[in-house]
């Protein structure tokens, strides 16, 4: 689903966020990026959904190399995958329903389409019944569910989402864990980049570790601070 | 912020318009001035169709002369009619008081006032007209004047242009958070544009409708004026199509807007 060979990415202004990043996730997985603030999450997933452009390196997305992609063609790639962030980033002037269906209209999907699959991906994510509010009048995890329900709405197969629990309290960010497990157990691929020791150590997936741009550990059934011995249980 | 981009438009399109129309109707007036430069030789009331010809033929065999045309009274008579046209009532005139005209050109102007004398002496002729260089400086100003006014137009044109591409990066700076969504979603860079380019489009398209109101009522409310203060100019025989013109404007006008937003749309998707 996704490779990455030899990867680096250098700032502008001289910062190298990644250096010689080579990864591969498969099909199906459900991976946890994890590291501290800067060390260059944010920034593979920008190149994975071309935002950035590698300074080195092949990436790709689902068979597209995207580090070769024409500039033209980058709408058509973010319609195949889903991006979740952390502040949610959705239209205030717009409900729910409208939110979701937006990523459908701007792709061109017939009415009818759209009639028939915003209910049923708000039904996914439990936000049925909320669709006429705006993002204004519902809960921070309401309003991430709406983003994840945008982000699913046109079937991707890949979503990444980078830090989605960042502006939740710990019962919403167990609502969205939750659900994001339950999508990926669909066979949505799904890359989570954060920073929340106690979701990754409670979940025990795939963890990748990150540090000043380099992968510093991969496991499988992983814990927040691999390669550190047993998990840590910091004090406060 | 709209209305000056509007505005600006219209200011513009207003100045093209009047322009136009002046350089039509000045195209009237010089095809009637290059008449005068002419010669115009004006026979006796009795000259005979034989004295005619024998003026014409004389005139014809000078090698100064260009070419020489003979204007019958009828013809002259018709001609008087169309310049007139609804300025002055010819139906009240029933007998024909014009007399035979002949046309002359020079093939140099300064040989006309040599002519003009060696044709005071043929038989028959009652009156030789031809006109100072005052006409001539008419002429060159016309032509001075067009080229000043097509620089003025251009830098108009670029003025509004301008404007209207700030008002639509407002536009766009003001909806980005929108403009970026658009974008993590998948939405193609001209579905984003679109609706800032048919903004664009209105404000110019409104402009050019507000140039073309401004201009009509000013058009009405001089015109009459101006054809009884100078019926010697002959106005309103300048062919001169209003609805094609408005017509015109009003593309000018929606293509300045589409351009203009085109370009600072454009702009801001690059950076």
């Amino acid at each position: 689903m996704i490779s990455l060979r030899n990867v680096t990415l250098a700032y502008p202004n001289g910062v190298r966020a990644l250096e010689a990043v080579t990864l591969e996730i498969g099909k199906g997985e459900f991976v946890f990026l994890v590291g501290h603030s800067g060390t260059g999450k944010t920034s593979l997933l920008r190149l994975l959904y071309r935002e950035m452009f590698p300074t080195g390196g092949e990436i790709v997305v689902d068979g597209i190399r995207v580090d070769r992609l024409r500039h033209a063609r980058v709408p058509a790639l973010r319609r195949h995958l889903g991006v979740v962030f952390q502040d949610f980033k959705l239209l205030g002037d717009k409900t729910v329903w409208e939110n979701v269906a937006f990523a459908m209209q701007v792709t061109g999907a017939h009415t009818r389409d759209i009639m028939r699959q915003v209910p049923r991906t708000l039904d996914l994510v439990g936000l049925a019944h909320k669709s006429r509010m705006f993002p204004g009048e519902l809960s921070g995890g309401e309003q991430q569910r709406t983003a994840i329900a945008r982000a699913l709405v046109n079937n991707p197969k890949l979503l990444l989402c980078d830090e989605p629990s960042g502006n939740l309290d710990p019962t919403n960010t167990t609502e969205i864990m939750e659900l994001l497990q339950r999508i990926n157990l669909k066979g949505t691929t799904i890359v989570v980049a954060t920073h929340n020791q106690a979701v990754v150590d409670r979940m025990r997936r795939r963890v990748i570790r990150l540090e000043d741009g380099r992968v510093v550990a991969d496991e499988e059934r992983g814990y927040y601070y691999l390669g550190l011995g047993q998990s840590k249980v910091l004090s406060g | 912020m709209q209305a000056t981009a509007i505005g600006t438009v219209a200011v513009t399109v207003a100045l093209l318009g009047a322009f136009v129309f002046v350089r039509v109707t000045l195209a009237g007036l010089g095809t009637q001035i290059l008449d005068q430069i002419e010669i115009s030789v004006y026979m006796k009331a009795d000259a005979t169709p034989s004295q005619v010809a024998a003026a014409r033929s004389a005139l014809a065999r000078d090698p100064r002369v260009a070419s020489v045309e003979h204007v019958s009274r009828a013809a002259g008579l018709a001609q008087l009619r169309q310049e007139t046209r609804g300025v002055i009532d010819m139906s009240i005139i029933s007998a024909n008081f014009l007399p035979e005209k002949l046309r002359v050109r020079a093939k140099n102007l300064d040989n006309v006032p040599a002519i003009a004398a060696s044709i005071g002496k043929i038989r028959g002729v009652d009156n030789v007209v031809y006109n100072p260089p005052v006409v001539q400086r008419l002429l060159q100003l016309g032509t001075v004047m067009r080229r000043i006014g097509i620089a003025v137009i251009a830098i108009f044109v670029l003025v509004a242009g301008i404007i209207i591409s700030n008002t639509i990066r407002l536009t766009v700076f003001a909806r980005r958070r929108e403009i970026a969504i658009m974008q993590l979603v998948g939405a193609t860079n001209f579905y984003i544009r679109l609706p800032f380019i048919c903004e664009g489009f209105l404000d110019g398209i409104l402009g050019s409708a507000l140039a073309v109101v401004v201009l009509a009522i000013v058009k009405t409310a001089v015109w009459q004026r101006l054809l009884e203060a100078l019926p010697w100019a002959a106005l309103g025989s300048a062919r001169f199509d209003a609805p094609l013109l408005a017509l015109e404007l009003l593309v000018v006008g929606g293509a300045l807007g589409i351009v203009a937003s085109w370009i600072s749309v454009g702009r801001y998707l690059r950076a």
